[in-house]
């Protein structure tokens, strides 16, 4: 499907696409960077892991606001897609990043990702 | 014919690779037969192809046999060939005979040594080497016999293995053939160069005088190293190291003589190269004078010995370096007689006074070993060149060549009469030190029977035939009334020069009286004590030291490679190749070091990290756009 989808849009021309009513592309954008600065602050400056997973979780919907935003703009379905690929990822991702928390506190570690350096040099 | 000719070479192999294989299967004794019986049978194809040869006229003595195509490479080509000419028929006929001999000889002398498995596989790979050194048919094969002579030599010298004096021989012997053995590849190499091949006719082919005169250098290094002349003489009296019987069959009745083959069969190049051909002359005729001297103050008897077969050889180089290649080639053969009789009868009185050569303990053996003594007075009167024995016509006829060759063979004459004096002085010496006087402390301790049955006829029988054959052996050729030796090889090698009826005459007075002086000396001083040793501390340690030859080049190249060694080991592999192992990896680690510390560890530093290069790139981005 993505591959037709793929193929479509190097059509010549859609003859159904008209453009859509409501605001412009550039507030979707302006609220899609917002979301996206506010988690890649919390991922800088929160040390709570499950409160860095969750700015994770903030910054991908910022990504994928914007990815479908862009694809109302120009009326292609592959925007839309790709966020939804974006989410399946970041369902696993939070299956992982849950599973690691979970394994974390299991063991008695400090729920702090400034204490868990043990990869330093 | 040919047949013969390849029974002869292979039958000492065979029995080598017989005890080899054999191993502990076989007895001592066993082996000792096979090795015998082996040489004997080598002998018995020689003797075949001798006859046959003696059925064909002059011209048609020539026959080769090719086994199987050895060596291909482009349009070069050797042949595992054999040669069965009269050269290399009467070559044949010495090392198997005189080599049959002396290995029945071993089977007494040996007996009860513990390895006389190993030893009479050697010998028999020995005699197989040689065998193929004379009969090989082309250069490449006489080189091959040439590197596996010096190999059985190297490995016979070094056969009592636990004394480190006789290591050191071998491994002396061996470097010393290297050099040789590498002059000689190097002068074939140019030979296939220029040539293209090295069957003996490719020396017919060379027009270049500077090519004969490169490859005649090149073939007369490897004749000086394998027959000890000046300069790269000072292995043979060190290969007195091994058993007497090693001695006299390598070291002084084939594999040294192996120099005058070489020459013999490759005359043609030197007869192209004149000046080498002077050089290997005044060569033989220095070392002949130098040996003879050395020989005046060695207590070892077998080391008199040795000297005296470089002395004779020299005599044997002066022959063929004159052109009077039969001269040569007869001396080599009585040579082959006598001395190889006099290393044996030495053999003998050294196992009678358990294993002592040094002459200063011997002495008053005159009624213990009667037939012993009489057995080595022939051998010396052989080998001082007293008619009727075998020396005399060899020797003189050698001499009587060399005045045929104008002013320098007068020289050349002088010299080889000097070295006459010598010879007598020094033989005489030697018998009566150790037949003569009266029996030492030594003597009265140690001597004893030499054991009865097998052991002493194994050993008395090889002097025996041997005694006979250093007085009748020079009775084959007289040089004015007959000549068959030199009728013989006349095919494969016409003689440069004629001496006259009257050159013979003179020398052989000359010498006969300069021998029978050197006796008479020796008789004075060392037999009836007449006359006391003169003293000359000056010259007698020159002689002891043998003319600084070791010293000599202990300086000039063992001490400046040992030096060199040591240097490029204090200054170059200790800082540079063992120091820079540790340097490059402290270094490497040191570096890591510092990249470890962008490692911290913490997500948050990687994410910032990650943000602000992406800002920058994005600003980058968009700045350049």
């Amino acid at each position: 499907m993505l591959v037709r989808s793929v193929s479509e849009r190097h059509a010549p021309a859609n003859e159904s696409w008209k453009p859509m009513l409501g605001p412009s592309v550039a507030w979707y954008l302006c609220v899609a960077a917002f979301l996206f600065a506010t988690g890649a602050l919390g991922v800088l400056l929160r040390r709570n892991p499950l409160i860095v997973l969750l700015s994770l979780e903030i910054m991908l919907n910022g990504g994928n606001l914007a990815l479908i935003g862009y694809a109302r703009h120009l009326g292609d379905g592959a925007g839309q897609i790709f966020a939804i690929a974006v989410m399946a990822i970041a369902a696993s991702e939070v299956v992982v990043g849950l599973g690691l928390v979970v394994a974390m506190n299991r063991k008695h570690l400090t729920l702090d990702v400034d204490r868990l350096n043990t990869l330093r040099g | 014919m040919t047949t013969g000719a390849w029974i002869c070479l292979l039958s000492p192999l065979l029995g080598a690779l017989l005890i080899t294989l054999g191993g502990t299967r076989l007895s001592r004794r066993g082996a000792a037969y096979l090795s015998t019986a082996s040489c004997f049978v080598a002998f018995a194809g020689a003797l075949v192809s001798f006859a046959a040869l003696l059925g064909k006229s002059g011209g048609d003595r020539h026959h080769v046999s090719t086994a199987w195509t050895w060596i291909q490479a482009g349009t070069y080509r050797s042949g595992f060939e054999v040669l069965v000419d009269p050269l290399s028929v009467m070559m044949m006929l010495i090392v198997s005979g005189v080599g049959a001999l002396i290995v029945a000889y071993s089977i007494g002398y040996m007996d009860g040594d513990g390895e006389e498995r190993r030893y009479f596989a050697y010998m028999s790979l020995f005699v197989f080497s040689m065998l193929l050194l004379v009969q090989g048919g082309n250069l490449i094969l006489l080189l091959a016999g040439w590197g596996m002579v010096g190999l059985s030599s190297y490995l016979l010298i070094g056969f009592w293995h636990e004394r480190p004096s006789a290591i050191a021989a071998a491994k002396k012997a061996f470097v010393m053939n290297a050099i040789g053995d590498a002059a000689m590849a190097l002068a074939l190499f140019l030979l296939i160069q220029k040539t293209g091949t090295l069957s003996f006719g490719a020396l017919d082919a060379v027009h270049s005088s500077s090519v004969a005169n490169l490859v005649a250098l090149g073939l007369l290094g490897g004749a000086i190293a394998k027959s000890a002349q000046l300069p790269l003489h000072t292995w043979l009296p060190d290969a007195m190291e091994g058993p007497t019987p090693v001695s006299a069959l390598i070291h002084a009745a084939t594999m040294v003589t192996a120099g005058v083959y070489l020459i013999v069969r490759t005359h043609v190049i030197f007869e192209q190269a004149p000046k080498v051909q002077d050089l290997a002359a005044g060569l033989g005729a220095a070392t002949l004078l130098l040996a003879g001297l050395i020989a005046l103050v060695q207590v070892d008897i077998k080391r008199v010995i040795a000297y005296s077969t470089m002395s004779q050889i020299g005599y044997m180089f002066v022959g063929v370096g004159v052109g009077a290649y039969a001269n040569g080639m007869f001396h080599l053969m009585t040579h082959a007689f006598f001395k190889a009789l006099l290393f044996m009868a030495a053999g003998m009185v050294i196992h009678a006074l358990a294993g002592e050569q040094d002459m200063r303990r011997m002495g008053g053996l005159r009624e213990l070993m009667p037939r012993v003594r009489l057995a080595f007075l022939i051998g010396s009167l052989a080998l001082v060149g007293i008619f009727p024995f075998a020396g005399f016509f060899s020797k003189d006829s050698i001499l009587a060549a060399a005045m045929d060759r104008g002013a320098y063979g007068y020289i050349l004459w002088v010299a080889g009469l000097a070295g006459t004096f010598l010879t007598g002085l020094y033989t005489f010496r030697m018998f009566y030190l150790v037949f003569g006087g009266e029996r030492g402390a030594f003597v009265r301790e140690h001597f004893h029977e030499l054991g009865r049955g097998l052991v002493v006829v194994s050993m008395a029988v090889p002097v025996a035939v041997l005694t006979v054959l250093s007085v009748i052996g020079g009775w084959l050729q007289w040089a004015p009334f007959w000549h068959p030796v030199e009728t013989w090889l006349q095919t494969v090698a016409e003689p440069l020069v004629s001496p006259t009826n009257w050159q013979e005459a003179v020398s052989s007075v000359v010498a006969l009286a300069l021998g029978l002086a050197g006796m008479g000396v020796a008789w004075m001083v060392y037999g009836a004590r007449r006359w006391a040793v003169p003293s000359a501390p000056f010259w007698q340690r020159t002689l002891e030291r043998k003319f600084y030859f070791d010293e000599l080049y202990d300086t000039v190249f063992y001490r400046p490679a040992v030096w060199t060694a040591h240097a490029l080991a204090n200054w170059v592999e200790r800082p540079l190749i063992l120091g820079s192992g540790p340097e490059i990896g402290t270094e490497t680690r040191d570096l890591g070091g510092l990249f470890a510390r962008l490692q911290t560890g913490m997500i948050r530093t990687y994410a910032l990290a990650i943000a602000s290069s992406l800002a920058v790139l994005a600003i980058v981005f968009v700045a350049v756009k």
